[in-house]
């Protein structure tokens, strides 16, 4: 064959023990995290049982995948999709935050040494505070400020849709230090748990879907860090030459987008198969011409699920090859969720009311997988990358 | 001759309950969804306008309204709140039937769902798997002075809290559409509330199993009940689930761009962009075309009350379905964050325009389509 759209075998194998594994043991636990706003308390047993390791803090000692032929992003890629196929409940508890990928991604060698290599050993969970009450998308507004006082920095402002920012051990925060400089003027600081005027406003937002992962709100109240908190400088101030700087760092994080791709079209693809499942059961119910149609509905979704799988591990197979290229990454997490919103829907429509019944999960995922498209970089945002790619910064 | 133009009746029922909407029922969304019913306070406020349940005045009631009328006040009760518009008028839409077409045994329910806020009766409809009323399983079979009522109900507002049901089924034997009262409490009734639902819990939802019998005269207008005449009546309650989607989604575009308009990125207002404005504009030409067809379907039902217009409803039914989850989407989706927590209310018209698509949901008039 000229080219291969398929995983190897033993990766594909591996994706099918996390699938046993996340629909015989997460599953159980998603309605309960749902109503509870909050991981039941033996969530960590739960993990424990994972046959296999993923690189999780949580799952046998962090153990890393087994090394397959496709590379460390493609087999995240499995490790999402199966995972998510059980429930998406555990997404946060496979990773420890991203707080420390950006200390690695824009810090010196000193702080990576400091901040990000005890985090990678440990797995404790850290943070990321960009996003405020007044703007998402358009980041040059960042409104929280850091002002140099002696040998520290006053970091002061509101930070909102800060994942596990409630139980992190340090978060990454976002200031600018000049506002007259706009987006040139904003930097990275670490701000350690429990640093006096460090507040934690709102632990969990109440939110449409993903209720258990907390999304929290924080204070930064004439909160004081030392000099040498501000990521890419000593303490003295000198900016230190980092591998790529601010935009490398940007471009790393940006290439973990078609992750959330690849969530959406896990939920997506259990709602087919549980839909089909039950329809199938029923099937004596429905008139011979519905029945047509529902088998051409089943059969339109796995085309469209395939579909978003394309562009995901197009994306992701170029990062492993080394390509950091935004606008991969931007098609891959732009294409897949929306028509994942639509196959849920589909599904809960197809099984009539008894559909969108919390009896069944679907009306969950459906919740759920409506963030796919916001966070991360909204729908918008992927587009305007996209349309960068081909009409240069003109497009917007 | 065309003419479309609203009447000065139908433009005052859709002012009054737009205020109705915005004052009593949006305040009260959040409490008849966590309590799973509607405040009394709200449901007395909603009895007093005669509009959710129309009957005629010689049974004590307001009128009835015609059904371009109806829809209007169901699009504009639904702007406040889908799920408490829904139970209003899915309770009243059994007095509407019992009083259309039932004879004495029926006048007192008539009656006691007029006069008494605490009252609720369950219609008992929808079947799902996109059946159509012609196509209905369930049961209604009249041997001597009993009848025999055999099916499972889905969609059911009011699940083990109606004091009784209103079935809709066919006589086995002749396919005549039969509609039939039944006690709640009689032995052979079983309904399952469920863990809950995406949305819509102010109308308490759940399914309903009937195998039970019940005298000859809980037949709503007796033996001889024209089938042509239950149906087109039953035509309307179907549109009406059409208005309700209808007005929640009309409510989270308005919603949304009004948040467009004050939202700041880039340098200006987020509603300059085009890829923030045209999605909301191409949501407004789908829902207007929507209120249309509606009022199209809604003034056929008025004006030819024996004619088949099931073709017709579930046409703006099926349009409905699509449009207004995908209305309410992009609302969502406007707001992006925002829209996906509580502090805002557009992830309830989100959920909302879903769960109203799956009640009276038919396969094969759509199929599945993909975003991109």
């Amino acid at each position: 064959m000229s080219l291969s759209f398929d995983v190897s075998k033993p990766l594909a194998d591996y994706g099918h023990v996390l699938r046993d594994w996340s629909v015989s043991q997460l599953r159980p636990l998603a309605r309960q995290a749902d109503t509870d706003h909050v991981l039941p308390d033996n969530w960590r047993d739960v993990m424990a049982t994972c046959p296999v390791g993923v690189g999780s803090p949580n799952i046998r000692n962090n153990e890393p995948p087994p090394a397959f032929d496709e590379g460390y992003w493609l087999t995240h890629l499995v490790i999402h999709e199966n995972v998510s196929y059980g429930d998406l409940w555990v997404i946060p508890k496979m990773g420890n935050g991203i707080g420390h990928l950006v200390v690695e991604a824009m810090g010196t060698p000193e702080q990576v040494e400091k901040w990000y290599k005890p985090i990678a050993e440990s797995g404790n969970v850290t943070a990321f505070a960009l996003t405020e009450p007044g703007f998402g998308s358009d980041t040059s507004k960042v409104q929280t400020t850091a002002t140099r006082d002696g040998d520290n920095w006053v970091i002061n402002g509101n930070k909102i849709y800060c994942t596990q920012g409630s139980e992190c051990e340090y978060v990454v925060v976002f200031a600018t230090i000049d506002k007259s400089l706009g987006g040139k003027g904003i930097n990275a600081f670490v701000v350690p748990a429990g640093t006096p005027g460090f507040v934690v406003v709102k632990p969990n937002e109440d939110k449409l879907g993903i209720t258990s992962w907390s999304t929290s709100e924080l204070l930064f109240d004439n909160c004081v860090i030392p000099a040498e908190n501000r990521l890419g400088y000593d303490a003295a101030g000198s900016k230190v030459s980092v591998k790529g700087g601010q935009a490398a760092a940007l471009t790393a994080l940006s290439v973990n987008r078609p992750n959330m791709s690849m969530m959406a079209i896990g939920v997506a693809e259990a709602s087919v198969d549980i839909a089909e499942e039950r329809l199938r059961a029923d099937r004596a119910g429905f008139s011979a011409q519905r029945w047509s149609v529902i088998e051409t509905d089943l059969y339109r979704m796995r085309l469209a699920l395939d579909r978003g799988r394309r562009v995901v591990f197009n994306a992701m197979a170029k990062v492993d090859g080394g390509e950091m290229d935004r606008t991969w990454a931007a098609i891959g997490k732009g294409f897949p969720p929306q028509t994942c919103e639509r196959v849920v829907r589909r599904c809960m429509l197809l099984l009539g009311p008894d559909g969108m019944s919390k009896d069944l999960l679907l009306e969950k995922w459906y919740r759920d997988l409506k963030i796919m498209d916001i966070f991360e970089g909204s729908g918008q945002v992927q587009r305007i990358i996209v349309g960068r790619s081909l009409m240069g910064r003109i497009a917007g | 001759m065309f003419d479309i133009s609203l009447s000065e009746e139908h433009l005052s029922v859709a002012e009054m309950c737009r205020s109705i909407a915005t004052d009593v029922l949006y305040p009260a969304a959040r409490q008849a969804e966590a309590d799973g019913s509607v405040p009394s306070s709200v449901w007395k406020v909603l009895l007093e306008t005669g509009l959710t349940q129309p009957v005629a005045e010689e049974l004590g009631g307001a009128g009835v309204p015609d059904a371009v009328t109806q829809m209007i006040a169901a699009e504009n009760l639904a702007y406040g709140d889908p799920g408490i518009a829904l139970a209003a008028l899915w309770n009243g839409a059994v007095a509407y039937v019992l009083g259309q077409h039932g004879e004495a045994t029926h006048r007192q329910q008539v009656s006691d769902l007029l006069s008494r806020a605490d009252l609720r009766a369950g219609l008992a409809f929808y079947e799902g798997f996109g059946r159509e009323l012609a196509e209905f399983t369930t049961s209604v079979t009249l041997s001597g002075d009993e009848v025999r009522v055999q099916g499972r109900k889905v969609g059911v507002p009011f699940a083990g809290t109606a004091e009784f049901y209103l079935v809709v089924g066919a006589d086995p034997e002749t396919g005549d559409v039969r509609l039939v009262t039944v006690p709640a409490a009689a032995a052979g009734v079983t309904a399952a509330r469920g863990s809950g639902w995406l949305a819509l819990d102010a109308a308490g939802l759940g399914t309903v199993e009937f195998d039970v019998t019940v005298p000859a005269a809980n037949l709503v207008g007796g033996q001889e009940a024209g089938s042509a005449a239950l149906a087109a009546t039953l035509q309307r309650l179907r549109l009406l689930t059409a208005a309700v989607q209808l007005g929640a989604a009309q409510r989270a575009v308005d919603y949304a761009s009004k948040y467009a308009t004050e939202r700041v990125a880039f340098g200006q207002p987020i509603a300059a962009f085009q890829g923030i404005s045209f999605p909301l504009a191409e949501a407004q030409m789908r829902l207007e075309q929507l209120r249309l067809e509606i009022a199209e379907a809604a003034s056929r039902l008025d004006g030819e009350a024996f004619e088949d217009h099931s073709p017709t409803v579930a046409a703006v039914v099926s349009y409905a379905a699509d449009v207004a989850p995908e209305a309410s989407r992009t609302a969502v989706q406007t707001l992006g964050g925002h829209g996906f927590i509580k502090d805002h209310p557009v992830e309830i018209w989100y959920r909302s325009c879903a769960a109203l698509s799956t009640l009276d949901f038919d396969p094969a008039t759509t199929v599945f389509s993909v975003a991109l």
